[in-house]
């Protein structure tokens, strides 16, 4: 049972990395936290659920899921961080918390409070590895995760675009005398942000054929410990730190329940705040990046 | 003369028909204000919407066929978001704002064991339409009630049915620790009924658990399935049921199922079509009787044309309940001698608590509805099976102690 376990606790860790990695752009580059992401995730499950009742293939699929939470990430971004740049930090944050409570209301109403199910055929095949049972969308799950994850990596390390994204997180007054436009670069990391929330959206409610407009808040608070756990703003700290919250959830609720789920998940949170506040990775002191 | 006398008469007709236009206008003008309180929003938003539809239906047809004593109906309804807190604040705003007679809700009993005190203290009769853990209504006397039959009750004859049916030896449990109603039947009502059947309840100690809203149960069915039971008790309502019942799928647990009230629904039947599910029921949308196939035929296309809800959406048994328990109080209003008139209004309330309490024999749409001294509804209930995308009824209780009233 353990090594079954521990498969459900890296399916799980996968899609927590993905919005990890989704608050971790965003807080990186502007130092806020960008709360609608969790709900970014949830329409994007709805997207790609929807695309795959339409009967597009699982790669399009993943396309629409991204491409819609990044066009609603790009609003997001308009209207509810632009206009408020200068005011405290708190105010984005308080107006992404809005944005986040309208997209679930809009949820409800466009798909319904009761869960959308996929037709039985979607429940995917199972392999059998000796006690180890894994299902071929679990596999999809972790192997799209990794992909993503080094497709960003690539983005972020060796391309022009990563370097504009990483002098703006560093200095944006220096990275503007460069002659990187920050506005652009905010934008772009809102709309990438976006794109990996609804990937993992698409894969979760795939994953589960299941999906309700209530899932973003629960997976997205796990997804901030993720982050904070990894490191607020060292991006691939949400690679260790995501499979390491997922186990530990799974095994808690198989070994210690449910009740204690969220105790010991939200414990390690804290104790790490308490230990290493810089997170495994380092980083939350020492290269917050400014404001853009 | 005569055209003085004629003059006369002419005015004494104009001055009897304005009369008699005046008291028309006034009774139009009166109102019936009965109040309301479903979850629009929030995790059980299906239901409170459904209930929403379903009670602006009824208030059509009440004002349609003349009002109540002549008086309009109006139904005031509103969302508690299934939050207790809400749900009180609701009643308060419904008895001070609205001057409600009565109140239909709130839907969930962790609302209800909230909100019944508010009620007993401002002498309101709130009645249930949905809330069915033990003993809610009985705390909470004389102004609360439920429209519905408490879980133990239905434990009693759906749990023999599944054991007998299905060859089940053993069970495991598994509930949704957030619900109030999910918890009491998972950890009291159905380890009791189980071992009193003979059935072993394998995780009676270490009874599994997962939070409302969860996606992901999936280490709570490796272990449910680590445990081979011979069938599965799902704590839950329908919506978190489906996780589960998904899961037990993914997971190739196909084991019979088996739950209380909260688990009815249209939904739940798609989830695995192929593992057997067990629950009682007072309602449900495929139900036979000449009142419940009317209450369908009118309501299904209503709830089908609004939007926000799914296409394939049918009348829930909480549909059927808070339709009953309005129906209930406009008899009430219109027999017990309540004069609508607002300084009244405290009088008419009392009159309405004993009309509901004394009620007998009230022509439900599944039966005769009256109530116990707890509170709780004496009606008839089903056994009923889901498989392969269908309710079916294997057995027809009745909810008093005699076995009489239904």
């Amino acid at each position: 049972m353990l090594l079954q376990q521990l498969v459900n606790g890296l399916t799980l860790g996968a899609v927590y990395t993905l919005i990890a990695l989704s608050f971790s752009l965003v807080m990186g580059i502007l130092g806020i936290l960008n709360i609608a992401i969790a709900e970014l995730f949830m329409i994007g499950g709805f997207l790609g659920f929807a695309a795959i009742a339409a009967g597009l293939p699982l790669p399009a699929a993943v396309a629409v899921g991204m491409a819609g939470a990044a066009a609603i990430a790009f609003l997001i971004e308009k209207i509810a961080y632009q206009p408020l740049r200068d005011a405290p930090l708190i105010t984005p944050l308080l107006s992404t918390l809005g944005v986040s409570i309208i997209l679930q209301n809009v949820a409800t109403n466009v798909w319904g409070s009761d869960p959308l199910q996929l037709p039985a055929e979607w429940f995917d095949r199972r392999f059998q590895l000796g006690p180890v049972s894994i299902g071929a969308m679990q596999l999809v799950v972790i192997g799209v995760t990794v992909a993503l994850v080094a497709l960003l990596a690539y983005l972020v390390q060796r391309t022009s675009v990563g370097r504009a994204l990483r002098a703006v997180a560093e200095n944006r007054d220096i990275a503007r005398l460069l002659g990187v436009s920050a506005s652009r670069i905010t934008l772009l990391a809102f709309m990438l942000s976006g794109a990996l929330a609804g990937a993992a959206g698409v894969m979760i409610s795939l994953h589960y054929a299941a999906i309700t407009p209530y899932v973003g808040v629960e997976t997205g608070l796990k997804a901030i410990a993720v982050m904070v756990v990894g490191g607020v703003t060292r991006i691939f700290g949400a690679l260790i730190a995501g499979p390491l919250i997922g186990i530990v959830e799974v095994l808690t609720v198989a070994y210690g329940g449910s009740q204690v789920r969220d105790l010991v998940v939200y414990g390690l949170m804290i104790l790490i705040l308490l230990l290493r506040p810089q997170g495994i990775l380092g980083g939350a002191r020492t290269d917050l990046g400014q404001r853009v | 003369m005569m055209g003085m006398r004629a003059h006369f008469a002419g005015t004494l007709l104009a001055a009897a028909a304005m009369a008699a236009g005046a008291s028309a206008v006034q009774a139009q003008s009166r109102e019936v204000v009965i109040g309301a309180i479903v979850p629009s929003s929030g995790p059980f938003a299906e239901w409170g919407r459904t209930n929403t539809v379903t009670l602006k239906m009824l208030e059509k047809q009440v004002n349609d066929a003349g009002g109540v004593n002549g008086a309009k109906l109006r139904i005031a309804i509103y969302d508690d978001a299934a939050r207790p807190a809400q749900a009180a604040n609701s009643l308060r705003k419904l008895v001070g704002d609205d001057k409600a007679l009565a109140v239909a809700g709130p839907l969930t009993s962790s609302a209800c064991e909230v909100t019944f005190p508010v009620a007993n203290q401002l002498k309101i009769v709130a009645t249930s339409q949905a809330s069915s853990k033990p003993g809610v209504a009985k705390a909470n006397r004389p102004w609360a009630f439920r429209n519905t039959v408490d879980e133990g009750i239905l434990a009693k004859v759906s749990v023999p049915y599944f054991k007998k049916n299905f060859n089940v030896e053993s069970v495991a449990l598994i509930y949704d620790a957030k619900d109030a109603v999910s918890t009491a039947i998972s950890t009291r009502i159905m380890p009791a009924v189980m071992t009193a059947n003979g059935v072993k309840v394998l995780n009676e100690k270490d009874p599994l658990s997962f939070n409302t809203g969860d996606l992901d149960v999936s280490a709570q069915v490796t272990k449910l399935k680590s445990l081979n039971p011979d069938g599965v008790v799902i704590g839950a309502d329908y919506s978190q049921a489906v996780t589960v019942i998904r899961e037990m799928k993914r997971q190739g647990l196909v084991k019979p199922v088996i739950g209380g009230t909260p688990l009815i629904s249209s939904a739940i039947l798609k989830a695995a079509p192929e593992i057997p599910l067990i629950a009682p029921a007072t309602f449900y949308a495929t139900m036979k009787g000449a009142r419940a196939e009317r209450f369908v035929a009118e309501l299904q296309p209503l709830l089908r044309k609004e939007s926000g809800l799914p296409p394939e959406i049918e009348p829930s048994m909480y549909d059927a309940n808070i339709y009953e328990i309005v129906s209930m109080y406009i008899d009430a209003v219109k027999t017990a001698g309540v004069s609508g008139k607002p300084e009244d209004l405290e009088a008419d309330r009392t009159k309405l608590r004993d009309h509901v309490a004394k009620l007998k024999g009230f022509e439900g749409l599944g039966g005769p509805i009256g109530f116990n001294a707890d509170g709780d509804a004496i009606k008839a209930f089903y056994i009923v099976q889901g498989q392969n995308g269908a309710w079916e009824t294997k057995v027809r209780g009745c909810s008093s102690a005699n076995g009489g009233g239904c």
